[in-house]
């Protein structure tokens, strides 16, 4: 039997009814067509699912989605303000931090998450942020360098 | 114009840039098209039995279900790449009356979603006679083995050899003659998206099939095929895919089964493979044994070196036969070898097939070629750098009888790690750097596939504003072809990168390619891609001479969007302006320029050749075996860089996959069945564990690439097994000749070392 | 695929135990979920009635008095203890120990009491918490009872749950003066579960100097958290030397019973052990002097 969901996506409320068994990632995926998300292992291992629920980076493959219950929840498509791309989307494009870019979602939501909460990290501190997140394409440096130059200021918010 | 050029050379953001970045760029993954249905494969769990009975009928009826095909719904045709030889086109894909491998499909199920097709599965009735089974290739090659293909006596598959000089002669003249072997385990591609496909069959009898997809053509070509259709009623589509490697350039069964499923109920099909169908079901890296014996004079001269590789092919020859030749050709790079011979042997055993990884057999010929080559500097007792530098090839050096080289930069890419290394100084105990280099092939000429058309083809068309359409078949899965190509197409027609619209997904829109795969399409696509932008720029240059009237000794060019005499630029005309002019006088016809490519008497092997030497630096803890990654530093020479930030990319992550191989990754096996198809248990380097990597261009000119471009990609996964065996070798003194160079082998090898020391 | 599944999301302990009693031994209990949702989608667990506590909010703390020591709810998420300012000053081992665990977005959300009552050898907190000889509540609606956290394990992914009980709390006593405790974990790849773990905790006798107490504790050296207790035999009473250390290792090698798998032959482990143990009581003991 299906069940109430009440939760905000994107600054976005929403009011769902969803069986129990469903994953959040499906939620966001198929019920909101927020596809930027992806799925990529059954074992909650490669991160590719991750998003911001409550400020907090988390695998959205490994949470029922009514236990999303009241949450505030930011998916990549919630970075940029309209037109205006978020710093670490800028960063990442100058840096070519992403390549076939399945991961870079996720990729992205840890980051912001991280960076968010600890916005002076030390350059350890930046890998360990990323470390859940699997990428087979770029080798993690130039993900780490657009981070980087995020936390030095070189890119602004947008009003 | 004081810069050489005007786009490439130059960091550029890629064009698929901002659609990844926010999310929206739409995958395979992602498709939904209305009334589609969900596809499930049953695959075999025994590593080689016939087919004795299939009952299908249960998951028929079960609601949902709209059909259960097998092997006897489809036309019984064999599939394979090397259309050249039919006995090598040997997968059913669905099979009919034998399974060969753990994974091997026997149904595809299509219904109204996952959850069901999956449930299905379950209803099907497969009895099964198990036969014996063989995992070993050299087991394989036994008299009396278990068969698995009728015309491959003793399960050989293809063998190889590659020979000049005379070997046995040479030894003679060596005064120094090694000999030793080397293994080299499988390893996953682990695209983070899956294999799949979306099939939709219309009832006007022709195929669109969206696909994650390195080569859309073959797919195209290979689909119809099995099929019955004509290739240009089937139309194959790459959305943005989420990374290849080797993996996607051979028809799948995620693509065959959704194709026959959705002709048969005329319906899009989307299946989309688990990550665990996708360890255990797609294509591997072939895994490899090597004999090596070299010879030398105690100058460190090479003369002579043998070579013999079995590998394990699978149960299929998938892209094998082509891994079993590259590697016969690499383990002759970098150096000048007057006397070689390879024999190679691809062996079919009860396994997923083996096929292409990112590399296609150079990682495995440099490991063990690499490390061959320290332990003769040792024996010799020559610096490892200076034996390799004494013996490498040069400039315009042809490779007796198998491939000719032009641009080689191989000396400064010495020199550059030379300096890194007395940078360096004295490391701590347990530390060690050890060097591996890697010659690499900058588009395979190979055309076993049988194609009529050119290699590459690209056709760019101007618009009334200015604006261009570049049409091309390079699929880009992750590794930046659509921007390289667009950056390329930019340069030559002088206008910017934002002008360019790149049109690479479509096989009804873009000419042929062979595809993304053997490090084609910078030098092979590029140069087909700047004939068309130069064919169309030839024709607006006729109308600007008729406008700007120059002396006739005077030539024009553009760049920046101006149309300039070369010798005194600062008189031009608008490339705009001309746009509309020539559009004109053509009777409003848009200008369309063509071009292509294929190499011709080049060798058999490539047309150019990329090169580099890397260190790579170790720690190892003798306590535990655990070899710590410190630095990885690669000097190479991928002649002109099309795009910087897109080389760094291709330097950092063709590191990390090559350090995979090298240390950690590998797929146990239990009597065919894999032990670890999960993320997690298949051990991959993530950010924490990835080290610092420096990447030094070294500055050359090929003249078979368009603006003396080459490949920068592939060749970089080569050195790094060899430099890091060589590296753990100078940290602790032990050499582990089998990868992946585990902590335990280590620790082993260390054990062993320190009982030898004490009997003595 | 996940079954299908009766659903209730208890916000009150009072609601969660009746609804254990209810439903006798037809349920499972998710928390975190980031170890049951593995092997729900992967259809290795079916259960007829999941029970979501993760919606308990009086089971989330983090306590400390230096009477009843740290008291943590088995709700608290691992990111909880991990930043913690009062596990940071005075148990930080616990934090260094969380900083390793798998992976952000898995302590996130995942919770310490879902971690033990996964009952994996492997698990890097029932070792810590061993060594620093905790216990645990157990509730159901009986009543409660208290056990230590080493005797919760009974084997492979085997805890002395049953059916109607509820983890609720996990108890550190405060730790002794003169006291230092240390964990490590081996592995390849940085955030892999161990290959073997180590968690060592030493008391120095304060004047003489020599170890009054110890504890070591193995992970993934056996079907469940172990200790090594001849080699605590060993070093108790003693002064700790170097050659000492060595030998503890070498003895505690002989107490295990690893498993040999794709990762690591048991040959390997044990070697590992011998290594780990001795490094580990090393920097334990190093710890114990500076406190």
């Amino acid at each position: 039997m299906r069940k109430e969901l009440k939760f905000t996506v994107n600054g976005q409320p929403y009011e769902l009814y969803v069986k129990p068994k469903t994953l959040l990632v499906d939620v966001l995926r198929n019920e909101l067509g927020l596809t930027g998300t992806k799925k990529g292992c059954e074992s909650s291992s490669c991160g590719v699912c991750t998003i911001i629920l409550n400020g907090m980076a988390v695998k959205s493959c490994s949470i029922l989605a009514l236990q999303a219950e009241g949450a505030e929840i930011t998916t990549v498509e919630g970075l940029a303000k309209g037109d205006q791309l978020h710093p670490l989307q800028k960063a990442f494009l100058d840096y070519g931090a992403y390549q076939c870019g399945f991961c870079t979602p996720g990729m992205l939501a840890s980051a912001k998450a991280f960076l968010d909460e600890n916005p002076k990290p030390t350059e350890e501190e930046i890998k360990e942020a990323i470390d859940g997140n699997v990428c087979r394409c770029t080798g993690y440096n130039s993900i780490i360098r657009a981070m980087t130059a995020v936390v030095n200021g070189d890119y602004k918010e947008a009003k | 114009m004081s810069d050489k050029y005007a786009v490439i050379g130059k960091s550029q953001i890629k064009v698929d840039g901002p659609a990844k970045v926010t999310g929206s760029a739409k995958y395979t993954f992602d498709m939904i098209l209305p009334n589609m249905l969900y596809g499930k494969i049953l695959r075999s769990p025994h590593p080689h039995a016939k087919i004795l009975k299939m009952d299908t009928s249960r998951a028929e009826k079960m609601i949902g279900v709209k059909a259960v095909l097998t092997g006897k719904d489809t036309l019984g045709r064999k599939n394979g790449v090397w259309r050249r030889f039919p006995e090598l086109c040997d997968e059913e894909i669905l099979c009919r009356e034998k399974v060969r491998y753990i994974g091997d499909p026997v149904a595809a199920i299509a219904a109204v979603d996952e959850e069901t097709a999956e449930a299905a599965l379950d209803l099907i009735d497969v009895e099964y006679e198990p036969l014996p089974a063989v995992f070993d290739p050299l087991e394989g090659m036994k008299e009396g083995a278990p068969q698995l293909h009728e015309h491959a006596e003793r399960n050989i598959n293809v063998t190889r050899r590659i020979e000049w000089g005379d070997v046995s002669e040479a030894f003679e003249k060596c005064d120094v003659i090694l000999e030793d072997q080397f293994h080299t385990s499988s390893q996953a591609h682990l695209c983070m998206e899956t294999h799949g496909a979306v099939a939709d069959f219309g009832f006007d009898g022709k195929l669109t099939v969206w696909t994650s997809t390195q080569s859309n053509y073959y797919i195209q070509v290979l689909l119809s095929t099995m099929l019955g259709l004509r290739e240009g009623d089937v139309r194959v589509v790459k959305p943005p895919s989420g990374g290849g490697f080797g993996s996607k350039f051979e028809l799948d069964s995620a693509q065959f089964c959704a194709a026959l499923l959705s002709q048969k109920l005329r319906r899009p099909v989307k299946i989309i493979l688990t990550r665990e169908e996708e360890f255990t079901a797609t294509k591997r890296k072939t895994p490899m044994s090597y004999y090596v014996k070299v010879g030398a004079k105690k100058d460190g001269t090479f003369l002579a070196k043998e070579v013999r590789v079995v590998t394990e092919g699978g149960a299929y020859t998938a892209m094998g036969a082509t891994a079993l030749t590259l590697t016969g050709f690499y383990s002759c790079m970098p150096y000048k070898w007057p006397n070689y011979r390879y024999d190679g042997y691809r062996v079919y055993t009860n396994t997923a097939p083996t096929s292409a990884l990112r590399g296609f057999g150079a990682p495995q010929a440099y490991f063990a070629g690499e490390s061959m080559i320290d332990v003769l500097a040792a024996e010799i007792k020559m610096d490892p750098l200076e034996i390799r530098r004494k013996n490498a090839i040069t400039p315009n050096y042809e490779v007796p009888g198998q491939a000719y080289i032009q641009s080689c930069g191989l000396k400064e890419c010495y020199e550059a790690i030379e300096k890194h290394i007395q940078k360096r100084g004295k490391l701590p105990p347990n530390r060690g750097i050890g060097i591996g280099n890697y010659a690499f092939m900058s588009g395979g000429i190979f055309n076993w596939f049988n194609t009529p058309y050119a290699f590459s083809a690209a056709t760019v068309k101007i618009n009334i504003d200015g604006k261009v359409d570049l049409f091309t078949g390079a699929c880009d899965t992750g590794q930046g072809s659509d921007t390289t190509l667009a950056m390329i197409c930019a340069e030559e027609l002088g206008v910017h990168l934002d002008d360019i619209r790149v049109h690479a997904e479509d096989t009804d829109l873009g000419p042929a390619d062979l595809g993304s795969w053997g490090s084609r399409e910078t030098l092979m696509n590029g140069n087909a891609v700047k004939m068309a932008a130069a064919d169309a720029k030839r024709q607006l240059l006729e109308f600007a001479y008729a406008k700007m009237k120059p002396n006739v000794v005077y030539d024009l060019d553009i760049k920046d969007h101006k149309i300039y005499m070369v010798d005194r630029p600062e008189r031009s005309i608008s490339y705009f302006d001309i746009v509309q002019d020539t559009i004109r006088a053509k009777e409003g016809q848009t200008v369309i320029g063509r071009g292509h490519y294929t190499p011709h008497r080049k060798g058999m092997v490539s047309p150019a050749w990329g090169f580099g030497v890397q260190a790579v630096e170790v720690e190892v803890d003798p306590e535990t075996g655990k070899v710590k990654l410190i630095e990885i530093v690669t000097a190479h020479d991928c002649g002109q860089v099309i795009n910087p930030v897109g080389v760094i990319g291709q330097v950092e992550g063709a590191t990390m996959l090559a350090a995979g191989g090298a240390f950690c990754e590998e797929q146990p096996m239990d009597n065919g069945k894999i032990l670890n198809p999960s993320i997690g248990d298949y051990k991959v380097l993530r950010s924490l564990d990835m080290p610092k990597t420096v990447g030094i261009e070294v500055d050359t000119y090929e003249p078979e690439g368009p603006f003396g471009a080459k490949e920068a990609g592939e060749g970089l996964t080569s050195p790094t097994g060899g430099a890091m065996a060589n590296a753990v070798y100078n940290a602790v003194g032990v050499r582990i000749k089998d990868q992946p160079i585990t902590p335990e082998k280590v620790l082993n090898a260390l054990k062993e070392k320190e009982k030898g020391r004490k009997k003595k | 695929m996940i079954n299908d599944f009766e659903y209730d999301a208890p916000k009150t302990l009072k609601e969660a135990l009746s609804l254990l009693d209810k439903y006798r031994e037809d349920y499972k209990i998710i928390a975190g979920g980031q170890s049951l949702l593995i092997m729900m989608r992967q259809g290795l667990i079916k259960p007829e009635h999941l029970i979501d506590i993760k919606g308990i909010s009086e089971l989330n703390y983090v306590k400390f008095d230096s009477n009843k020591g740290l008291r943590m709810g088995a709700l608290t998420t691992h990111s909880t203890l991990e930043k913690s300012p009062v596990i940071k000053k005075s148990f930080g081992v616990i934090a260094e120990m969380e900083k390793r665990l798998a992976s952000i977005q898995t302590r996130n959300w995942g919770s310490i009491g879902g971690n033990l009552c996964h009952g994996d050898p492997a698990g890097d907190l029932a070792p810590v918490l061993i060594a620093l000889n905790a216990t645990l509540t157990v509730a159901s609606i009986h009543g409660e009872r208290n056990m230590l956290v080493e005797g919760f394990f009974l084997d492979y992914f085997e805890t002395a749950l049953e059916y109607g009980d509820l983890l609720t709390e996990i108890q550190v006593p405060t730790i002794p003066s003169n006291t230092g405790t240390a964990y490590t974990k081996f592995n390849v790849i940085e955030s892999d579960m161990a290959t073997v773990g180590v968690g060592v905790s030493i008391t120095l006798a304060p004047k003489e100097g020599h170890c009054k107490d110890v504890r070591i504790v193995l992970a993934n050296a056996a079907p469940k958290p172990m200790r090594a207790k001849q080699a605590e035999e060993l070093l108790r009473g003693k002064k700790i030397t170097d050659p000492l250390l060595k030998e503890a290792g070498e003895i505690a090698s002989t107490e295990t019973e690893p498993i040999s798998d794709i990762h690591a032959s048991a040959e390997y482990r044990k070697e590992l052990v011998k290594v780990l143990v001795k490094q580990l009581s090393k920097e334990a003991h190093l710890r114990a002097k500076q406190a």
